[in-house]
């Protein structure tokens, strides 16, 4: 029989427990974080070009993850730890689709508090997060980097269409409502608020699309790799497609059969003007007016990226575009499969 | 439950289940009301892609990316903001939640709240979100901006709180959550997942389709709140486009902070004139607002719609009227009538009684009329006239073809002349008699002459005025704000083009200068003011003389500061310049007259936008001066100049 004394006293430590495991202050978070974190300085300093950026450690051997820029691209790169102590960093190697590289310091058995990667977690849209990092190049000598708060916006490809953004990676991104990518910002860390690891900020991004500046981070889990074949020594994986080469025999208007509108504008959206007879396309009952919307489900908004899109596709490819026709002042949406016949 | 046990692991089971999901889900309290708001709404929330339209709208760029709206009617209603509509695309295109994809039609837009209805053919109902109640808001409460612009299938979203209810004449709630193209046309949410408004770029000074936008993502965030935007959702689904509600008022001119909304000038046909208000009426109450102050009524005025009906009560003498009066979206422009006099420049302490002229045109209504330099005006109708601001007033109640009455002094003897009024003249000057020279004072001291430097305090903008060495501190002089073409502004051109003209036609020509050398920013139409306002203070300037002058990139800025400063821009000289897009010209106001004169090419294909605006201006029943260029826009020629120098020189004409 368990006493009603005994049961308030289980009760008591069982909360107390609960909260403590949740519950460590935001400042204490913020100090764990910054003494992690680096201040890098490089090349640059000329033409409004920063000559310095973030990073942090990530073992207790001196390794240092940080953005592949300009700034290391220099003979003598100075990381200042947390603490103030200096070193001079090696660029062990750095991933040039990604963007990211890894720097050594001898660390000469000095004690150093770093992020173990494979502690690192992941986060989702609505969570708060905090972001370490010396923006501006305002921390110098041992004054710690500073943080910023915001919550995670959206988790989304940077890339959901080719040529919105000038980068080469593709995948996936924390993206933040927080004003974090600055100039020097670059290699800061990411984290929650119990201070867990969630990824780094990348460099300055402009959406060209829309015209925005874009703040985001990368998300550990996609640097791993990177990461380790960096440490280990090994050359990137060869052949990712940073410039895809041109096809020899790619798909064009002319062999499906369609004629555009005039591309009199910038934004000329992609109408038909002529079916030609006895093509793909008057085969599948493509017809004049029509309004070329989406190809394999990637929308084309012109005449100039709907003839830029066939030139990625091999000629006898089958696609699928979808068209708007207007019946009776009434807008339907129509799926229309396409292919040229192969070459006998 | 007798047994203590049984109690005990009840209670345990029950605290586990509070806590560790919580522990599971790494996720706090605050994430995790976040989430579930955004989830609530989420299924409203519709991607919008468009096709075809214009690249730019005014100076900014517009990006082709993805947007956002909300449902607000079951039937297929969905709002978005104006903002993503500005270049008129071709096609809009809706992905709803589910994934599907549907084409859309703009049926109406709010150009007062800056908002668009969409509408979509569906067979399933949309989701309609529930409206947070207005008075349920408050001042820091935290609230989420949604928007679909990253991923169709799942919102971005940005947590801030309420900064301010009631902006932008009352009809805004500001919010520090980042606000951009990336959640305009979404809502903005508060924690129970009700929606406090939706997102759209505002601005307090400017009403184009861009303004506003040069605040994304910098902490000062709008969202029209839903509840109003239900009120006028009915006409919206009806196809009618919404305008602000006008009363056809001008107030009497001073500080809008300080002065009571009495009335300067009345519109013909417009509400107040039909509710028979009279000038020098006060408006004291707006639908059971107190007004105090000008600025109290632009705010009471701001959520009211063309359409609507308002209570107002007025103070006419010691008498108090009450009125109820329909809002209109249009009045009838107000065309300014013409005299066909300059009226005298006297010094002051100089003036006789009465107003005594410097010029008459020929041909003009005083002309024919056979008024002579040598009289002098003592009444117009039943009012005396003293000045020059006298007879303004009275002609700001009249138009062209209305016959008016003076009475004049001539040879000691006083007579009464009819006339009937004219328009403005769209022609020069014709050769005025020469300026009138005076005594100047002898005592205190000379002002600086020639070329001086003006420095406004916080802007990193440079500014130079030219003080003629004619200036005399006794007599009011004509100002010309320069702007020349970017890259073309240099001080020693300044004092080469105007120096000889500022000497005849008695002026100053001031010339601010862009922050960047290569183009001026919207943003730097408050230095202008400011230059300006400071050379108003040191020198004698005549309010009546005040023109903006500017080529290329400085005319966009000369029609956007004579638009925006009504109070202080008498004359527009544009040249080879067009109103940026996006930007409207506004209505004559009887009170702020605004003489145009545009400087470009009237043939060929150069020339059909220009011809557009002349159109256009015409139309609004601004008086448009045009020096024609020939085909290509070029500068201007000495004479060209001289031209423009006596334009300036006859702005006070009446």
């Amino acid at each position: 029989m368990l006493n009603t004394k005994r049961f308030a006293a289980i009760l008591f430590t069982l909360l107390f427990l609960a909260s403590s495991a949740s519950a460590q202050s935001v400042p204490a978070v913020v100090r764990a974080a910054q003494a992690k974190q680096v201040k890098l300085y490089g090349a640059g300093g000329f033409q409004g070009l920063e000559a310095y950026q973030s990073g942090f450690l990530i073992s207790d051997e001196g390794h240092i993850l940080t953005v592949y820029s300009y700034v290391l691209d220099s003979n003598y790169i100075t990381a200042t730890l947390d603490d103030g102590s200096k070193y001079e960093a090696k660029l062990l190697g750095a991933d040039p689709k990604l963007e990211v590289a890894v720097l050594k310091i001898d660390l000469k058995g000095n004690p150093v508090s770093f992020y173990d990667l494979s502690k690192a977690v992941t986060g989702t849209a609505g969570q708060r997060v905090l972001a370490h990092s010396n923006l501006y190049g305002v921390a110098v000598g041992d004054e710690p980097v500073s943080v910023q708060r915001g919550v995670i916006s959206s988790v989304s490809n940077l890339e959901a269409r080719r040529g919105v953004y000038d980068t080469m990676y593709n995948g996936p991104v924390y993206v933040l409502d927080a004003m974090t990518n600055n100039p020097g910002a670059a290699g800061g860390a990411l984290t929650n608020w119990r201070g867990e690891l969630l990824g780094m900020l990348g460099k300055e991004l402009r959406n060209s699309r829309n015209n925005l500046w874009l703040n985001y981070a990368f998300p550990i889990a996609q640097l791993n790799d990177a990461i380790e074949r960096i440490k280990a020594g090994k050359a990137p994986p060869v052949g990712n497609d940073l410039a895809a080469p041109k096809l020899k025999n790619p798909l064009t208007l002319k062999a499906l059969g369609i004629v555009l509108v005039p591309n009199v504008l910038e934004r000329t959206p992609p109408f038909i003007d002529e079916v030609r007879p006895n093509t793909p396309a008057a085969k599948a009952g493509l017809k004049p007016d029509d309004l070329v919307l989406f190809v394999d489900d990637q929308l084309v908004q012109s005449c100039q990226a709907f003839t830029k899109l066939l030139e990625r596709i091999e000629l006898d490819t089958p696609i699928k575009i979808i068209v708007m026709r207007e019946n009776n002042r009434q807008q339907e949406l129509l799926e229309v499969p396409l292919q040229v016949a192969p070459a006998p | 439950m007798r047994n203590p046990l049984a109690v005990f692991f009840a209670c345990l089971s029950c605290f586990i289940s509070l806590v560790l999901p919580t522990l599971a889900q790494d996720i706090d309290p605050y994430e995790r009301a976040i989430v579930a708001a955004t989830e609530r709404v989420a299924p409203s929330l519709v991607r919008i892609e468009t096709l075809g339209g214009l690249d730019k709208v005014g100076a900014v760029l517009i990006g082709t990316g993805p947007t956002t709206g909300m449902a607000v009617g079951k039937n297929g209603l969905i709002i978005s903001s104006a903002f993503n509509f500005a270049q008129k695309p071709a096609q809009i295109l809706v992905y709803l939640n589910d994934g599907s994809r549907h084409p859309a039609k703009l049926i109406a837009t709010d150009h007062n709240q800056k908002l668009v209805l969409l509408k979509i053919e569906t067979t399933t109902e949309l989701p309609v979100p529930e409206a947070a109640p207005m008075k349920e808001v408050k001042v820091g409460q935290t609230v989420i901006a949604l928007g679909r612009a990253f991923d169709a299938d799942k919102p971005n979203l940005s947590a801030g709180i309420v900064s301010a209810v009631g902006r932008i004449w009352g009809k805004a709630v500001q919010t520090d959550a980042k606000i951009s193209p990336n959640n305009y046309g979404g809502p903005l949410i508060d924690l129970q997942g009700r929606v406090v408004g939706i997102l759209t770029p505002l601005s307090p000074q400017a009403a184009g389709d861009d303004a506003g936008v040069e605040w994304y993502d910098s902490g000062i965030g709008f969202a029209v709140p839903l509840t109003a935007i239900n009120r006028v959702l009915p006409r919206l689904e009806k196809g009618e486009d919404l305008y602000s509600g006008l009363l056809g008022i001008s107030l009497k001119k001073g500080d809008v902070y300080v002065e009571p909304a009495t009335l300067g000038a009345i519109a013909t046909n417009s509400p107040a004139s039909k509710a028979e208000w009279k000038v020098g009426d006060t408006i004291i109450k707006i639908n059971d607002i107190p007004i105090a102050r000008q600025n109290q009524l632009k705010h009471a005025m701001g959520p009211l719609f063309a359409g609507d009906t308002v209570h107002v009560t007025l103070k006419r003498g010691s008498g108090i009227i009450e009125s109820d009066v329909p809002l209109v979206s249009k009045i009838t422009a107000y065309q300014h009538p013409f005299l066909g006099i300059i009226p005298a420049r006297e010094p002051e302490g100089q003036k006789s009684s009465g107003l005594g002229l410097h010029g008459i045109y020929p041909n003009s209504p005083a002309a024919k009329a056979g008024l002579r330099l040598s009289d002098r005006i003592i009444g117009a109708g039943d009012k005396l006239i003293a000045d020059r601001a006298d007879l303004q007033e009275h002609l700001h109640t009249l138009a062209p073809n209305q016959e008016l009455v003076l009475k004049i002094q001539r040879d000691g003897k006083t007579e009464t002349v009819t006339l009937k009024l004219a328009k403005l003249p769209e022609a020069l000057a014709p050769d005025l008699p020469p300026r009138d020279v005076f005594p100047g004072p002898t005592e205190g001291e000379k002002p600086a002459t020639g070329l001086v430097t003006i420095k406004i305090p916080e802007v990193k903008n440079e500014c130079v005025v030219f003080v003629p060495e004619t200036y005399q501190a006794n007599m009011p002089h004509g100002l010309v704000i320069w702007l020349p073409a970017p890259g073309m502004v240099k001080d020693a051109d300044l004092e080469k083009t105007w120096k000889e003209l500022a000497v005849t036609h008695g002026l100053l020509v001031v010339m601010p200068k862009s922050a960047d050398p290569t183009k001026w920013e919207k943003s730097e139409l408050e230095f202008i003011t400011k230059a300006a306002n400071d050379v108003i203070g040191k020198y004698n300037i005549d309010r009546a003389r005040i023109a903006t002058i500017g080529q290329d990139g400085g005319g966009n800025m000369a029609w956007l500061l004579a638009f925006q400063q009504r109070d202080l821009v008498r004359g527009v000289a544009a040249i080879n310049a067009l109103v940026p897009t996006g930007t409207k010209p506004p209505a004559t106001d009887p009170l702020r007259r605004l003489y145009v004169l545009q400087a470009s090419p009237v043939k060929g294909p150069a020339a059909i936008k220009f011809n557009e605006l002349t159109k256009t201006l015409r139309e609004l029943f601004y008086p448009v001066l045009a020096i024609d260029l020939g085909e290509a826009p070029r500068g201007l020629n000495e004479a060209e100049f001289g031209q423009l120098a006596r334009w300036v020189d006859s702005l006070d004409a009446l």
